[in-house]
């Protein structure tokens, strides 16, 4: 090789660029000063993502109603019908059809519990081990980090980084993730974490575990699961349906039980999610559960922030924000911003 | 030099720079969203790095894996350490432009190096996180996806070689004229990659 001498200088001088890259991001934490960089990255990419995706929906909706098949062999007949009816669907370009369903039901959903939402497609998806997704909203659609995210059937996760037209979601089946849950019909709680890159740790049927803090409370498989809600609800909002306890792992000798979730939402095929830009004015406790529609009245709150023009969040996140102990420096920060 | 102030040398650094850039929208506006099952997806990004640095060299390859890396490091929805896949990706450069040169040029030995610079590239990766206490690099879970996130790295490496050289062949042909080692190679993974997506 001609270059050895060359280009052992560009590589060693490479390698400690990307050493000392992550010492100063490793260090500084959530405050680190290359976060900057961040959002240059957000900035730069953040449009072709959007554009891209639009050019790509087509092909990820095909591919995903193909690897659907054997997972249900039973009913292979009427997978392939409705295949059928899902190519059909593509021919003629009718493919909006199905995502106005979507944002109905989930509509519907954000309806039955008060939450103010912002609808939104997820446009990518994160690389290696991190479950993330990038949402084609970002700060100037009044989305802030520490939203919760969810999609009609449930808890999606939640905003950790937002940029002028994207931002970035934390899945709940992160292991970096951990929500605080309520069992339904019970005041029982607990922590549910995720377990990693789509239930990739162990078995993809349920990427979620769930521990009680009470050791002795009844906990038993085919109980659903709620969010709880954080402290001035961020990032999580209360009674955002979780999941179903799917089985319950008791070793022996040891004094915590371990739940595996079967989580409602689907996290290798999101599609129109939902940030949650206010939170309801009083806990919906367990109305979002699927079994409980006795035909509410959605039109209140969620009916017009499906809007795209508007802007729902202003008024009621501002009376929440008051009470909920957040910095004052946060507080003007943010305001401005919410108004442009 | 590579680099020599050459007309079809800024051409070739362009065309790189725009192949890394559909590699990296590529992956994470479709790879990943891919429902493949085990919930791995194969990591186009590495493969453009690998191809570009078994047909350009170590210096090449080393620069093109750390930008491409910075960049996968970056990309919105990346909530890593920043500098890992830099790091990563830079290293695995160099060592694919190194390999390069020394290798055999039978049918199935550029095949075996790209399996080889997916493999050490994921788990490099996995190191990494590792060293930094990542929980997402616990063992149970890169013990799953390293196998698998192979797998799929050699299923799709026809396809991202034959892209890439398609790309970048126009690049390599005044190259040849002037330097005769670096030719060798490029051709022929050019004629093996015209038979990799027929297979």
């Amino acid at each position: 090789m001609k270059d050895t001498r060359r280009s052992r200088v560009v590589l060693g001088v490479l390698l400690a660029v990307a050493l000392i890259m992550i010492t100063i991001d490793y260090r500084g934490g959530a405050d680190s000063p290359l976060r900057g960089l961040r959002g240059v990255g957000e900035a730069v990419f953040g449009p072709v993502e959007r554009a891209s995706a639009a050019v790509v929906r087509p092909i990820g909706n095909t591919v995903d109603a193909i690897t659907d098949a054997p997972d249900q062999r039973r009913r292979a007949d009427r997978l392939e019908r409705a295949n059928q009816k899902l190519r059909e669907e593509l021919r003629s370009s009718r493919l909006d059809s199905g995502r106005a369903q979507q944002l109905e039901r989930l509509l519907g959903t954000a309806g039955i519990g008060g939450y103010k939402i912002r609808a939104a497609h997820v446009i990518s998806a994160g690389q290696g081990l991190e479950d993330t997704v990038t949402l084609d909203v970002g700060s100037r659609s009044g989305v802030r980090p520490d939203m919760t995210v969810m999609g009609a059937e449930g808890l999606v996760g939640r905003v950790v980084r937002v940029g002028p037209a994207t931002a970035t979601v934390l899945l709940a089946t992160d292991v970096t993730s951990s929500v605080g849950a309520r069992l339904e019909d019970s005041k029982e709680i607990g922590i549910v974490q995720g377990r990693g890159r789509r239930g990739l740790g162990d078995g993809g049927a349920t990427p979620l575990r769930f521990q009680l803090l009470d050791a002795n409370a009844p906990l038993r498989a085919g109980q659903r699961l709620v969010t709880l809600g954080s402290q001035g609800e961020r990032p999580y909002v209360p009674g955002v349906p979780i999941g179903v306890v799917e089985r319950i792992d008791r070793p022996a000798g040891g004094l915590t039980r371990t739940a595996y979730i079967r989580p409602f939402v689907r996290f290798t095929s999101l599609d129109v999610v939902a940030v949650v830009v206010a939170p309801p004015k009083t806990d919906p406790r367990d109305a979002v559960l699927p079994p409980a529609p006795p035909s509410p009245s959605p039109g209140l709150t969620a009916a017009p922030s499906g809007k795209p023009s508007e802007k729902p969040s202003e008024k009621p996140s501002g009376e929440k924000r008051d009470d909920a102990s957040g910095a004052p420096g946060d507080q003007s920060t943010r305001k401005p911003s919410s108004r442009d | 030099m590579l680099n020599a102030p050459e007309p079809s040398a800024t051409g070739r650094n362009v065309m790189t720079v725009l192949v890394l850039v559909v590699a990296l929208i590529l992956q994470v506006s479709v790879a990943n969203r891919l429902p493949l099952p085990g919930g791995v997806t194969p990591d186009l990004v590495l493969l453009t790095v690998v191809a570009l640095a078994l047909v350009n060299g170590s210096l090449t390859g080393m620069v093109a894996g750390f930008c491409a890396g910075l960049a996968a490091d970056i990309i919105p929805p990346a909530d890593h350490t920043l500098g890992r896949y830099a790091l990563v990706y830079c290293l695995i450069g160099y060592v694919c432009g190194i390999a390069s040169t020394e290798m055999d040029r039978q049918s199935l030995v550029p095949f075996l190096a790209v399996a080889a610079g997916a493999l050490a590239g994921t788990v490099l990766y996995a190191v990494t996180g590792m060293m930094l206490g990542d929980p997402r690099a616990s063992w149970t879970i890169v013990s799953r996806m390293v196998p698998l996130q192979v797998l799929y790295d050699v299923i799709a490496s026809p396809f991202v070689v034959w892209a890439v050289l398609r790309a970048t062949r126009r690049y390599e042909r005044g190259e040849r004229t002037r330097k005769d080692r670096f030719s060798v190679p490029a051709a022929r993974y050019r004629a093996m990659s015209g038979r990799g997506p027929g297979l």
